[in-house]
This record gives C-alpha cells, sequence and structure tokens, in this order.
C-alpha cells in the first residue's frame, strides 16, 4: 500500500518539475513541441529508473566502505555512462527519435531531475521496492508536466504576446500558473 | 582592458539567470529568502570559479572524446569539497540548502562555461570567466531571493520591512518562484529592448 | 585500440586524483563537521532544558553538557539498533539514546528525540519530559529537521510562536485522550483566549489551525512524535 502511495505521492503531489523544481532546464527548453517532450519524458524515465536503482545499490556499497562523501562523483558518473549507452541505444534502434532529441539527449546528465532523485533516494532510505515505485513516478510525473507545458506552449505560440514577455518570461509564468494548479494536489496522500 | 570584460560581461550583457537562461533549479528552489539565495550564490560562485580554472589548466592534456565526463569529475569533485566545507563551517546554512548543494554539480553554467569557455582559453580568463558569471548568478539569486522574501514575508534578511499582514503568501512557495522569475525577466527584456532601440534611433 | 586505452587511462588518472583529493579534504574536515553536529545537539538540549514560562534554565549550568563525554554521561536508556521504541499506533518513534538531566529543585528531567513523517520526509523533534512529584509533563520541543516540509506552510513549524502550541502539555492530557491530536483532526474550532488554548492542551488537542493554516501533516507529525514518547515514558517510567 505505502508503494502505491509514494508512486502517486511522486507524480502528482511531490511532482519533481512543479513543487520540487528539478528537472526545469528541460523542462524549460524541450517543451516547445509536444512531440520532443514525448520523446523527452520517456528517455528521461528510463534513465531515471535505471539510474536510480544503479546508484542505490552503489550507495550500499558506498556506505559499507565508509567513503559515502564520494556519492556525487560515483553518482554523476554512473548517469553521464548510462546517458551515452542510451544515446548509442537509440541511435542504432530508432534514429528519428535520436534526431530529434539532438543535442537534449546529452542534456539529460546534467538533468538535475536524475541526480536528485538518486540522491533522495537516498535521504529517504528507501528500500529497494519504494525506491523503484519512486523512481518510475517521479519520470511519469517528470513526463506529465513536460507534455503538459509542451501542450500549452504551443497554444501559447499562436497568441499575441508582449514583446519583452515572448519566450522565457512567458514560459516561466506559465509554469507558475501549472505549480498552483498542482498544489490543488497537496493533501491528497498522507504517507 | 580585454580581462575586465571577460568578468563584467557574466554581470549584466550575459547574465547567466536572465539572459542565459541556464542554472534554472536551484534559482528557483532556493530563493525563498534573500538570505538563502546569496548562499547557494555564493557556493556556485565558488565552484565555478575553481573549475573553471582547473579546466583551463589542464585543457591541452584532456582528449576531445572524454572532455565532458572528465570536466564532470572536476565539478563533481568541487562541489564535494564545498558540501564538506560547508557542513563544517556553515552548519546552518548548510542544512538549509541541503539536497542543492550536491545539485551544484549538474548546474548547467558550470559545465556550459568550462566547455564553452575554460577550455579554449587562459587561465586568466577562464577565472575572470568564472568569478564574473558566478556574481552574475549570485545577483541574480540575491535579487530573486529579496524580492519573494518581502512580497512573501514582508521580510529582507529576516529584517521585517511591513507588518506580516501584507505578505503575498504564494511568493514563497513553487508557483511564486516561476512567476517572479518571470515576472522580473520579462523585465529585464524591456529594459534591454528598450536599450537596443534607443541606440538605434 | 590504443586510443580507447589512452581516454580510459586519463579519465581513470583524473577521477583517481579528484577521489585523493577529496579523500585529503574529507580527512581534514570531519572534526569540524563533527563539532558542528554536535554543538547543533548542545543548542538543542540548552533551548528544551528552558522553562518558557520563566525563560531561565531549569538545570543548573554545569549540568548543562559542553562536550561529547559530558553529553553522554546524562544517557539514561539507550538501543543498540538506534531505536529505543516504534509505536504503530502513532506512526512515530522514539531514537536512542534518552538522556536524563537533574532540576534545580531535584526533579528528573527527561530528553528524547524522536521522529514521524510529515510532508516530505520524517520530521525529527527533541522534546524535554519534567517529571515531578505530582505528575509528569512536557516542557518544550525543538524541531531538529524539518528539510522537508513546504517553505512557509509546514516549515513554520520550527518558528517559536508555533512551537509554544506544544510546550506544557500535562501527562494527563496524553492520558484523557489516548493521543493528542491538532484541533482539526479532533474537530474542534480554534480558539481565540489564551486560556482556551491552554485548556484544550489539558484536554489534549492542541491547536494549530490558526497560525498554521493550511498546514495540518506537519504538526501533525509533531503531536505523533509526542504521543510516541509519551506513551513509551509511561511505560518506562510508570507513571500514571
Amino acid at each position: 500500500m505505502k508503494i502505491f502511495l509514494i508512486f502517486v505521492s511522486a507524480i502528482l503531489v511531490h511532482n519533481f518539475v512543479l513543487q520540487r523544481f528539478l528537472g526545469i532546464c528541460p523542462f524549460l527548453g524541450v517543451s516547445k513541441k509536444i512531440d520532443t517532450a514525448i520523446g523527452m519524458s520517456f528517455a528521461v524515465l528510463f534513465v531515471m529508473v535505471l539510474a536510480s536503482s544503479i546508484t542505490w545499490f552503489l550507495e550500499g556499497i558506498l556506505r559499507a566502505l565508509g567513503i559515502g562523501f564520494l556519492r556525487t562523483i560515483v553518482f554523476i558518473l554512473v548517469i553521464a555512462s548510462l546517458v551515452q549507452f542510451v544515446e548509442l541505444f537509440m541511435k542504432k534502434f530508432s534514429p528519428a527519435l535520436y534526431e530529434a532529441l539532438g543535442i537534449y539527449l546529452p542534456l539529460i546528465t546534467t538533468n538535475c531531475a536524475i541526480l536528485g532523485l538518486a540522491i533522495l533516494n537516498v535521504q529517504l532510505e528507501y528500500g529497494f521496492l519504494e525506491m523503484l515505485f519512486h523512481s518510475i513516478g517521479t519520470g511519469v510525473g517528470f513526463g506529465l508536466a513536460l507534455i503538459l507545458f509542451a501542450s500549452i506552449r504551443e497554444k501559447l505560440d499562436l497568441q499575441e504576446v508582449p514583446k519583452s514577455f515572448q519566450g522565457t518570461a512567458s514560459a516561466l509564468i506559465t509554469a507558475g500558473l501549472l505549480s498552483m494548479a498542482f498544489m490543488g494536489f497537496q493533501g491528497l496522500v498522507k504517507l | 582592458m580585454g580581462y575586465l570584460r571577460e568578468f563584467t560581461k557574466g554581470i549584466i550583457k550575459e547574465n547567466p539567470t536572465y539572459v542565459q537562461v541556464l542554472g534554472m533549479c536551484p534559482t528557483l528552489a532556493v530563493t525563498t529568502s534573500a538570505m538563502n539565495g546569496l548562499g547557494m550564490g555564493l557556493a556556485t560562485l565558488s565552484v565555478l570559479t575553481m573549475s573553471n580554472v582547473v579546466v583551463s589548466l589542464v585543457r591541452k592534456f584532456i582528449p576531445q572524446k572524454i572532455r565532458i565526463p572528465a570536466y564532470i569529475v572536476v565539478i563533481a569533485s568541487f562541489v564535494t569539497m564545498v558540501d564538506l566545507l560547508m557542513h563544517g563551517f556553515t552548519y546552518e546554512l548548510w542544512k538549509t540548502l541541503g539536497l542543492f548543494i550536491p545539485l551544484i554539480v549538474v548546474n548547467c553554467i558550470i559545465l556550459g562555461r568550462a566547455e564553452a569557455f575554460a577550455s579554449k582559453n587562459n587561465i586568466l580568463a577562464s577565472f575572470l570567466d568564472g568569478l564574473g558569471m558566478g556574481v552574475g548568478f549570485t545577483l541574480s539569486l540575491l535579487l530573486l531571493g529579496s524580492v519573494r522574501e518581502l512580497l512573501g514575508n514582508g521580510t529582507i534578511f529576516g529584517y521585517r520591512i511591513w507588518a506580516k499582514d501584507y505578505s503575498i503568501f504564494i511568493m514563497i512557495l513553487p508557483p511564486g518562484a516561476f512567476i517572479v522569475l518571470g515576472l522580473l525577466a520579462g523585465f529585464f527584456n524591456s529594459i534591454s529592448l528598450k536599450f537596443k532601440g534607443s541606440k538605434k534611433g | 585500440m590504443g586510443e580507447i586505452l589512452k581516454t580510459a587511462l586519463i579519465l581513470t588518472l583524473v577521477t583517481l586524483i579528484a577521489g585523493i583529493g577529496l579523500g585529503l579534504i574529507y580527512a581534514m574536515v570531519k572534526k569540524p563537521i563533527e563539532k558542528a553536529e554536535l554543538n547543533a545537539k548542545l543548542k538543542a538540549i540548552r533551548e528544551v532544558l528552558i522553562d518558557p514560562e520563566s525563560g531561565k534554565l531549569m538545570v543548573d549550568d554545569s549540568e548543562l553538557p559542553k562536550s561529547l563525554s559530558e553529553l553522554e554521561n546524562k544517557i539514561w536508556r539507550s538501543d543498540e539498533s538506534g531505536i529505543v521504541c516504534n509505536c504503530r499506533k502513532f506512526k512515530a518513534k522514539v531514537y536512542s539514546p534518552v538522556y536524563r538531566f537533574k532540576g534545580l529543585n531535584g526533579e528528573e528531567i527527561f530528553i528524547l528525540t524522536g521522529s514521524s513523517p510529515g510532508y516530505g520526509g520524517d520530521v525529527v523533534v527533541m522534546a524535554s519530559f519534567v517529571k515531578k512529584a505530582d505528575g509528569m509533563f512536557e516542557n518544550a520541543i525543538e524541531i531538529l529537521d524539518y528539510s522537508q516540509e513546504t517553505p512557509g506552510l509546514g516549515a513554520r513549524i520550527s518558528e517559536s510562536e508555533v512551537k509554544k502550541r506544544f510546550y506544557g502539555v500535562p501527562f494527563s492530557a496524553f492520558k484523557k485522550s489516548e493521543g493528542l491530536k491538532v484541533n482539526k483532526d479532533a474537530g474542534v474550532m480554534p480558539k481565540d483566549k489564551r486560556e482556551e488554548i491552554e485548556k484544550l492542551k489539558r484536554d489534549g488537542v492542541i491547536q494549530t489551525s490558526d497560525i498554521m493554516t493550511g498546514a495540518t501533516i506537519t504538526p501533525r507529525a509533531v503531536v505523533n512524535t509526542l504521543n510516541c514518547m509519551f506513551e513509551w515514558l509511561g511505560k518506562v517510567e510508570g507513571v500514571k
């Protein structure tokens, strides 16, 4: 039961992008079109789950060896390698998606959401299943926020926005309203 | 005067937050107060400057293919160092900034400057570039943090400016961060547009 | 082949240098970190040993631990697992060790640290309990960790005005109500006058909905932690 709650709360109540502020760069960068948003979401979900699992496992080893302070370096190296893998994999099996994502694929490495998730899992001292569902939920939540935002932005592009607010500024304000909407989910899940 | 420009460009012309739109995550998350913004800015500034120097130092020895992972290791080391030092010497601030200290690693500004500048320029220039960007970033965070703290709590750096009853609470919450940053970005945009306009006219 | 080997070697070298450098820094910084953590703990202990009514320390200055060894002298109960009690009923736990101090008038003062899940994670609370001849009561609390609570909402739990609502709860209140509750959970409307708020406290209802509007999860976590502490103390000290 708790696992289900962790899953749901990761998507709605503690949405990584709109509540925890993790993953903003791709959120603002890749959300101009719905298709790229969808592709990015899947890539991120995949990397998130894999990276969390590996780092969760490594954390145990790091702690046992008493070198917990090397956590940041180890985690980020794992993530960087994983993204390289995903890139090669995608290049071979889904070249269209690879082209579409372009520069944003390697940028998943610097997606604070991935490293943030890995560290958060450690901080919250989750067991394996809890970590797994937390990661999947977070990935889904990220995708949800991204796709919602992209849909809004596509519509926004067709509107007449004041010159100084075009681009980033109006995107940020829109994100703020979206974040406000998600606040309505607070209290939905009592962990 | 070339060197001075490397420093000042990071503050206004190429301000990481309002112009380059980099490093958004910590910008939105930790600016719930002026003090937090300042603390995070200074921590990032230290890492940025140190990593720029080291990357510039070793730029001729690192093969192209692995430069990104190598830079990441350098950056991650300095972040860990800052994290440890803050844990030991600035405990309260360390506790407040929490998760976002290790996240300095993935602050796109640092990797961005390493890749775009430090890997192609000498040590002094890289140092100044890192310092300038860091100062620009810190000022942005300080501005955002102060505005949010003032509007949302009626205080700045803990000093009460007006009564709590007049505070717009949501400014301290996530939506407020997005909105205030958006408004500030629009504001700065309009200034630069006017500036460009008057230059032509 | 040679190319790959060269790149791998350089990367390993960079990582090695970084690792060693960090190891050195870690060794240097270890002591200050322990010191900072200890100081934070000692500060919290000092805070909860103050009588909120008079603002004065309830123990003699010599009783206040100023170093790790002095602190360890005050350990009363401990458990190797790190947890002294797990209350499933209140979804909270009490950590090891539990400290005991001697008050100015000979009373026993216990200091417990416990936690309960709040909004984003556990809320860690340190509380002092005073045992007098006519009964036991909780004196004051310090919130040790509320980093996962919402800033401006649940995080306000650390403000002194909010903490005061949790001060001075008698054991009888816990017994009577079979567990303290925040006024929202107890279905009680918030009162304006201080005497009425105090009366609610004696009935086991902690009023928070007026000063922590919109945040119930965090104060509920604090209340649950206190309940767990009361329950354990009651069992161990045989308090009625």
